[in-house]
């Protein structure tokens, strides 16, 4: 019989004893994998996110900054409003190379005249914009023309094969951005032109028509010269331009940020714990194991089994179990992130979105290893001491 | 390990016949309005009382798992959990379905928790085959 079939054996012998240990395994690899699931997932997001937007800064009215967050990062409509000669102003600012307006427009709630409620809508300019068009160029090889949009990866067509009904006005979805995670993902973007000529027409065709206040913008989206150091810009943004607030991409989404890390702390601190108790657990009931088991070792060692023989047996039965656990855990976090994920999402009230399958493949080693790792390091101690003792004594006791 | 099973198949069964039950569009009193006037219920009620349906077998052949001794009748109840987990799969994927709209409750919790459980009980089915198998074979 070698080590591998005496373990075996071990764990079929007392499938409650495995059981807590698998058990113990199990919590540890399934909250470790799904911690680190989440809180990269959400940061993963958020980094994509701020990709898209492309913008170094982005200049707000004051006061609506926590507005546009949750507009861009969730996908709440927001409706705000600054001056449009604010972007001459900006643009004239030495250290800008590109600056370009957008309008934030959504849906009606649970009106016939839209087929989306409340979807957040974001309108740029052509002639300026530098996040949305070099996409549109790169995969669609064009512009976009009147009544032509793009939308967020979960934005499909309601109306036939393309289109898609705003404020009674017929659009046509050319093409899907790449999933982000964000509010990105359930929003639509479209030009100026589109968005004043479904304002005209909303008049007689919709519920109630889409305003946009004239000469009015939501946001300016700033791109700074190479080497240009960002906070003295910003600062001579709010120097030149009265009532707004310009918000770095840096600093984007800090609320979400703080919040995001003081989950983080929650959760590692539960996660010490358990993984803490584990460790106890197992090492209680592996002491209780070699305890139990002092006279059929000392037997096994008076056969002839050396020292290392009966150590690797016992860490052998650990690892055995650690990966029962471990497979099992890792297997149903996998499952209930990849399932739930709307749900995480709207109760979290964080963006998320899945890992590449090389960085999950990553995430599942790792997960697997810290259960390996917590279960024989409980089980060592148990394992050296049983393996130390003195056949003879053990036989007698 | 074969009570074991036989519980967690049981629990697995209870969770598909009662949740839906609370997670449908219509527990949270949308239905669809018809031209007429009257209202019909979203086809994710129908999943929900399609579950029950798989549901109560489901919960018979834990039982059963739990009180089988012989080799035929644990391979055919294995077989019969497998069948019923992958149609409590079936039901909100592919055969009824459950609404169009991302955010509704069916959605975000009937479909995943139906697929969740159908998974856990087919490999709850699958593990149950294989150590009956392995204790008939020792016991032989």
């Amino acid at each position: 019989m070698n080590i591998f079939h005496l373990a075996l054996k071990n764990i079929s012998g007392n499938s409650f004893r495995s059981g807590v240990v698998a058990l113990c395994a199990f919590l540890v690899a399934a909250f470790a994998l799904t911690t680190t699931l989440l809180m990269r997932g959400a940061e993963n997001s958020l980094r994509l996110a701020i990709d898209r937007l492309g913008a170094d800064i982005v200049v707000v009215p004051s006061g609506s900054e926590a507005k546009v967050e949750s507009a861009l990062l969730m996908g709440v409509p927001a409706r705000i409003w600054m001056p449009q000669n604010n972007v001459n102003i900006i643009a004239n600012l030495s250290g800008i190379e590109a600056a370009s307006p957008q309008l934030y427009l959504a849906t009606l709630t649970g009106a016939s005249c839209c087929s989306v409620s409340d979807m957040f809508m974001i309108a740029f300019d052509p002639a300026t914009d530098f996040t949305i068009q070099p996409w549109l160029k790169q995969n669609l090889g064009d512009d976009l023309r009147l009544g032509e949009v793009v939308g967020g990866s979960y934005i499909s067509a309601t109306e036939g094969d393309q289109n898609i009904r705003i404020y009674g006005y017929l659009v046509t979805l050319k093409a899907n951005l790449e999933p982000t995670g964000t509010g990105l993902d359930q929003s639509m973007f479209f030009t100026f032109t589109t968005a004043q000529d479904i304002a005209r027409k909303s008049v007689t065709q919709a519920e109630e028509p889409l305003e946009i206040p004239p000469d009015s913008i939501s946001a300016v989206l700033v791109k700074a010269q190479p080497g240009v150091d960002l906070y003295d810009l910003s600062a001579q943004i709010v120097r030149v331009v009265p009532d707004v607030t310009p918000i770095l991409s840096s600093d984007m989404f800090q609320s979400y940020r703080t919040q995001m890390t003081g989950l983080l702390k929650t959760i590692l601190v539960i996660m010490g714990i358990t993984w803490g108790l584990s460790v106890v657990l197992i090492g209680l009931v592996f002491s209780m194991a070699a305890n139990e088991r002092r006279k059929e070792l000392g037997v096994v060692r008076a056969i002839g089994a050396t020292r290392q023989f009966v150590f690797q047996s016992l860490l052998m039965e650990a690892s055995l179990l650690a990966v029962l656990g471990g497979v099992t855990g890792i297997g149903l976090a996998v499952l209930f992130v990849f399932l739930f994920k709307k749900l995480i999402v709207v109760s979290l009230g964080f963006p998320f979105l899945l890992p590449s399958p090389s960085v999950l493949i990553f995430q599942i080693f790792i997960g697997m290893l810290l259960a390996l790792f917590s279960v024989n390091l409980a089980a060592l101690f148990p394992a050296i001491r049983i393996s130390r003792q003195d056949p003879a004594v053990a036989m007698r006791e | 390990m074969r009570k074991f099973m036989g519980g967690i198949i049981i629990v697995m069964a209870l969770v598909i016949g009662i949740l839906p039950a609370f997670t449908d569009c219509q527990s949270q009193g949308r239905s669809l309005a018809l031209a007429n006037g009257k209202t019909v219920p979203m086809k994710c009620h129908w999943t929900g009382i399609a579950s029950i349906v798989v549901a109560v077998p489901l919960g018979l052949v834990g039982i059963s798992e739990i009180f089988s001794k012989r080799k035929e009748t644990s391979n055919a109840l294995s077989i019969l959990g497998v069948t019923l987990g992958a149609f409590a799969i079936l039901l909100p994927t592919s055969l009824i379905g459950v609404c169009a709209n991302p955010d509704m409750l069916c959605n975000m919790i009937m479909k995943p928790a139906l697929i969740l459980t159908g998974s856990i009980a087919i490999a709850a089915s699958a593990v149950y085959f294989a150590s009956s198998r392995k204790n008939i074979e020792l016991s032989a």
